[in-house]
């Protein structure tokens, strides 16, 4: 009863549920990841899942995903949990980078393969898979301060406050605008990493400005945002303020030039060649940590920290892709038709090099290329 | 002589018979213990191995900080008082301890430690008393407005994870107390236990449940119900303080984040253990074991390998089922309802039922109303009124000058004055439902869902076609009336908490918004609606005039109308509202479905405003739209408040972040002054 009613669920996802015991493949690869209600989560679940059921991993892994909230408590709880119940491996979103350790530590102590993507986890037996983030917040910091020319006026829109990815990103923007005379950061103000809260926070920026007033955006999470703010304000589209930011699709689609052919779109989710960086934390980081699970599992030499390359596009660099499979990618395509991405905040830094098993649709609906 | 079995046996009689009373006082803890226990068999049953020495000492520890917050949750609330900054004061100590804790030393005393943390969260328990217990201002408010100035102080303390904490702070927390027999956190909780039940027994205890019960009887007796109260935050502070101890010691380092995620497990775990959100009745050992039943469900979720998606769901209804279980019996309200209903039937196949009788006058004749109404002057008719409305309108004079001051370009500027009223809507249209919830006692919790998966359905709906706006949005509403049908049927029916069922009614929407988009929404809004929230016509943006319409109908609705009039009435008094004829139970449920269906207007609205719906978008809206109410003037406990204050609130919270927001001011101390401005304003609002 209970299985067939959760298979039922959970069909997509196409998880196995067993008690398997065995040391051998198929491993018993359990996920935790923190909290599924943005597009980044679920694009990073829908990733896991299809490197799960793709045919190089169907045989060898058995994964089960479970989500923690946003509750520090319940992710120890969790871990705990799968190395009782025989994990062979865990891949995990850490909610915090410090709060894990002790129960990281005593599963890997229990022969348990702990391995955290995007976040960090500081215990050194966990293995991490993650971008630079200081990098990502000086390079963007840079690329903004060489658009202005060293000049300017700009408004800085952070992340999450507290948390380590925040602090490095930011500061190490800071510490590239201080460097500058001429840059000035009028402006501050807590982003969430979601368009939606960007939205607001730019309006009460903005409620004592005017748009004329700034000369450039560094923003974590809101460039497309920021850009449709300043249409709707009547502002044209070839004087669109210069901004470092996030790699979402509807961005993207932006820093095309204006006039492209693209799919299904509407404005602001329109080509317009608006100045841009565009960086992100690739949603794959947590198929990556499957894959290297799973090589540990089998034997291999993995390092513990995998650094994955940061993926900037800026407007000489933006391709369209036609299908969004993972050759037309490898060949540089980076932005996808908004016929296909409907959700313009749906993040696009989706290709990696050693995961052919995933392109467009796997990110999408969680489906492999093979 | 006597015979000495005459003798005894009302003795035994008597004896059986307060057994009995006190299995029925504690039927609440023994339910929560048994669903403990079924849960933890239920889990080992699962489980490939079997259950060790270790698993129950990790488990153990796993619900501590939980339980430990929880048991200071539990003492605020039988004062009949509401604590929001219980998780707060967990990050703070946590990155206190973290920060200050020396790297060289790893012999650090922990009692030394303990003490540390416990007066740190003493002293804001102290501040929380002191307004509550000495200012008299409303306790959630109080709190609320701490919580912001503690994050911030958090932040200021320790901007990013890391820190230290030594390794005998675990070792003392997380060891065994007695080798293979007794784990140290079962030993804290036994600990905790013991003296709560000498508590109990001093006059300390014996007041704290009077105040809980009826603070105005105890008062009246002599109890020393201010001191009481404010020894009670100070204690509920210490034992968030000693969590914060417990979460330092069992991660090894700090966060600053950590506890914040907190606060609404600490709510579940009360009322799971059958404490009485409103005071007077309940205790700790319910909560500890509440505490343990949220921590094993998460180990269940993994053994019957439930879906992501439907893990929400499925906590709610164990909060719910342990909650019901809790508090079944011959004369709770479920059973009450039920022979209503049975009584109804019956008397209506008699053709007995009231509305049954021939509809004419039969008022006595004394009872006539005068034919004349005295005339009253405008400050006699309306002064209460804006007694109680008009501090937050001062407030937001106060804080445009200053914006003035600061950033200038205010007062002649049109376009300050639409983005404050563009921003503020969703707050002004969010009051009118929590107000009214709030105004007849309730609570709706359940509002950042309802708003998020009204935008979902709605985007998803019309797929950025305007002519499906006309189909789509009556499907949304209709979608929130049932989920306020729902909310107030939980509340009137089954004679739940408020904060039970919307807490709950939140977990089943976060799980249907979830499984309804499959993780990511799709789709716009349509231009139509687009236009609404950002288009600008002769410099003001439409929705602007929606808002005008809507202030307007709130005011007459909850001041002119017969139902506004049967929302004081419920909210004063329950019981004399359906003495004096008034269907309580039809007003009540009608203000949860008024607060859905202002929570679906405003996920349409700002799935218009940013173009497209997203999940989480609801979630910065709850605490604000309780603050709001509060602020306006509203009692928490219901039967007080205008809609023209709550407006004045919703103006004022907006104004102050737009301040915030454009001073260079660093971002912990932002969260300072958005407390302390919110603790100002509820000051000017003191009887």
């Amino acid at each position: 009863m209970y299985k067939n009613f959760l298979t039922g669920a959970v069909c997509a996802s196409a998880m196995v549920a067993g008690t398997a015991q065995a040391q051998d493949a198929p491993y018993d690869i359990y996920l935790s990841m923190s909290y599924i209600g943005n597009d980044w989560q679920a694009e990073a679940s829908n990733m896991v899942k299809a490197l799960a059921t793709s045919s190089d991993y169907a045989d060898k892994v058995n994964l089960q995903v479970q989500v923690a909230g946003p509750n520090a408590q319940r992710q120890i709880q969790q871990i705990n949990a799968m190395v009782q119940a025989g994990a062979d491996a865990i891949v995990v979103y850490p909610i915090s980078p410090t709060a894990l350790n002790n129960v990281v530590k005593s599963a890997c102590d229990r022969g348990v393969v702990v391995i955290a993507y995007d976040g960090e986890i500081t215990e050194p037996c966990a293995y991490n898979v993650t971008i630079n983030q200081a990098e990502a917040g000086r390079k963007t910091a840079e690329w903004l301060v060489e658009k202005l020319g060293g000049e300017g006026d700009i408004i800085a829109v952070t992340g999450v406050p507290g948390t380590s990815v925040d602090t490095a990103r930011t500061t190490a923007a800071m510490e590239v605008f201080d460097q500058h005379e001429g840059i000035n950061v009028i402006g501050e103000a807590v982003g969430m990493w979601s368009q939606a809260v960007a939205r607001t926070e730019l309006n009460k920026l903005m409620a004592t400005r005017n748009w004329s007033d700034i000369d450039g955006l560094w923003m974590q999470v809101g460039c497309y945002t920021a850009n449709a703010m300043q249409i709707e304000a009547g502002i044209a589209p070839e004087d669109v303020l210069p901004c470092a930011g996030e790699g979402s699709n509807g961005g993207r689609i932006q820093m095309l030039p204006a006039g492209t052919e693209v799919e299904g779109a509407s404005s602001p989710y329109i080509p317009m060649g608006a100045p841009r960086i565009s960086y992100a934390a690739p949603p794959y980081s947590g198929a990556m940590a499957l894959k290297l699970a799973v090589d540990i599992l089998d034997g291999k030499e993995v390092e513990k920290l995998t650094e994955l390359p940061l993926p900037l596009v800026t407007n000489e660099t933006v391709t369209l892709c036609e299908t969004g499979s993972w050759e037309e990618q490898k060949a540089g395509c980076n932005a996808f038709q908004p016929g296909m991405v409907s959700n313009p905040g749906w993040f696009a830094s989706i290709f990696a090099e050693d995961l052919p098993q995933l392109g467009l649709n796997a990110a999408l609906v969680g489906q492999p290329e093979n | 002589m006597t015979d000495p079995t005459t003798d005894t046996a009302p003795d035994r009689r008597g004896a059986i018979a307060r057994g009995l009373r006190s299995v029925r006082r504690g039927q609440a803890v023994i339910v929560a213990a048994l669903v403990f226990l079924g849960l933890l068999w239920l889990n080992a049953a699962l489980s490939p191995y079997p259950l060790s020495y270790f698993d129950i000492s990790f488990l153990a520890s796993g619900g501590a900080t939980t339980a430990i917050a929880a048991v200071g949750q539990t003492l605020v609330i039988l004062s009949g008082g509401f604590d929001l900054s219980a998780g707060a004061v967990v990050s703070l100590v946590n990155a206190v301890l973290a920060t200050n804790m020396d790297p060289a030393n790893m012999q650090a005393s922990a009692p030394l430690w303990t003490l540390v943390g416990i007066l740190i969260g003493a002293g804001v328990g102290a501040v929380n008393g002191f307004f509550v217990a000495v200012m008299r201002l409303q306790p959630i408010v109080v709190t609320l407005a701490v919580m912001f100035i503690v994050q911030g102080i958090t932040l200021l303390v320790m901007d990013t994870p890391g820190g230290f904490i030594a390794p005998t702070l675990g070792a003392f927390y997380l060891g065994d107390a007695i080798p293979n027999l007794l784990p140290a956190p079962v030993a804290v909780l036994a600990v905790l236990v013991v003296l709560w039940f000498w508590l109990k027994r001093t006059s300390y205890g014996v007041t704290l449940y009077a105040v809980g019960s009826d603070p105005e009887a105890a008062h009246a007796t002599g109890l020393r119900t201010r001191t009481t109260t404010f020894v009670t935050y100070v204690l509920a502070g210490g034992l968030y303080g000693l969590a914060g101890v417990f979460v330092s010691a069992q991660t090894g380092s700090g966060d600053p984040l950590v506890g914040n995620a907190l606060l609404l497990p600490t709510f579940a775990a009360v009322v799971i253990g059958g404490t009485r959100l409103g005071g007077g009745k309940g205790g700790i050992v319910g909560t500890i074991l509440g505490a343990y039943v949220l921590m094993i469900v998460v180990n269940l979720l993994l053994s019957l390998n439930v879906s992501a998606y439907y893990a929400t769901i499925a906590e709610s209804a164990v909060l719910m089922i342990a909650v019901l279980a809790g508090s079944l019996s011959a004369d709770s309200v479920l059973s009450r309802r039920l022979r209503d209903l049975m009584a109804a039937i019956g008397a209506r196949r008699a053709g007995r039922l009231v509305s049954q009788r021939p509809r004419e006058d039969r008022r006595l004749a004394f009872t006539e109303p005068a034919a004349e109404t005295p005339r009253l002057r405008f400050l006699q008719r309306h002064g209460h009124t804006l007694r109680h409305a008009l501090p937050a309108w001062i407030c937001l004079v106060v804080v445009l000058i200053v914006t003035q001051l600061v950033l200038g370009n205010v007062f002649g500027n049109q376009h300050y004055w639409n983005s404050l009223l563009v921003l503020s809507s969703f707050l002004a249209i969010l009051a009118l439902g929590q107000g009214a919830v709030i105004l007849t006692g309730g609570l709706d919790l359940s509002l950042p869902w309802g708003i998020a998966l009204s935008g979902v359905l709605l985007t998803g709906l019309v797929g950025g076609n305007d002519a499906a706006l006309w189909t789509a949005i009556p499907v949304v509403m209709l979608v929130a009336v049932g989920v306020g049908l729902l909310n107030g049927l939980g509340v009137v029916a089954l004679g739940l908490s408020p904060i039970v069922v919307t807490l709950a009614m939140n977990g089943v929407l976060q799980g249907v918004a979830l499984i309804w988009s499959g993780g990511t929404p799709a789709g716009f809004a349509p231009p139509a609606l687009r236009w609404l929230m950002t288009a600008k016509v002769a410099g003001f943006t439409p929705v602007v005039l929606l808002m005008v319409v809507f202030v307007a109908f709130a005011i007459l609705l909850l001041g002119r109308t017969a139902f506004g009039r049967r929302i004081y009435a419920v909210g004063n008094s329950e019981v004399a509202a359906r003495l004096s004829g008034v269907r309580t139970g039809r007003v009540i449920i009608s203000v949860y479905v008024l607060s859905a269906l202002c929570a679906a207007l405003v996920g349409i609205l700002l799935a218009g405003f940013s173009g497209q719906a997203s999940l989480g978008m609801g979630d910065d809206y709850l605490l604000p739209s309780i603050a709001v109410v509060v602020v306006g003037g509203a009692l928490i406990t219901g039967g007080r408040g205008h809609y023209a204050g709550m407006l004045g609130g919703a103006l004022l919270l907006t104004a102050m972040q737009t301040l915030l927001a454009g001073t260079a001011l660093p971002i912990a101390f932002r969260a300072v002054f958005f407390g302390l401005v919110i603790l100002a304003a509820v000051i000017a609002l003191r009887d």
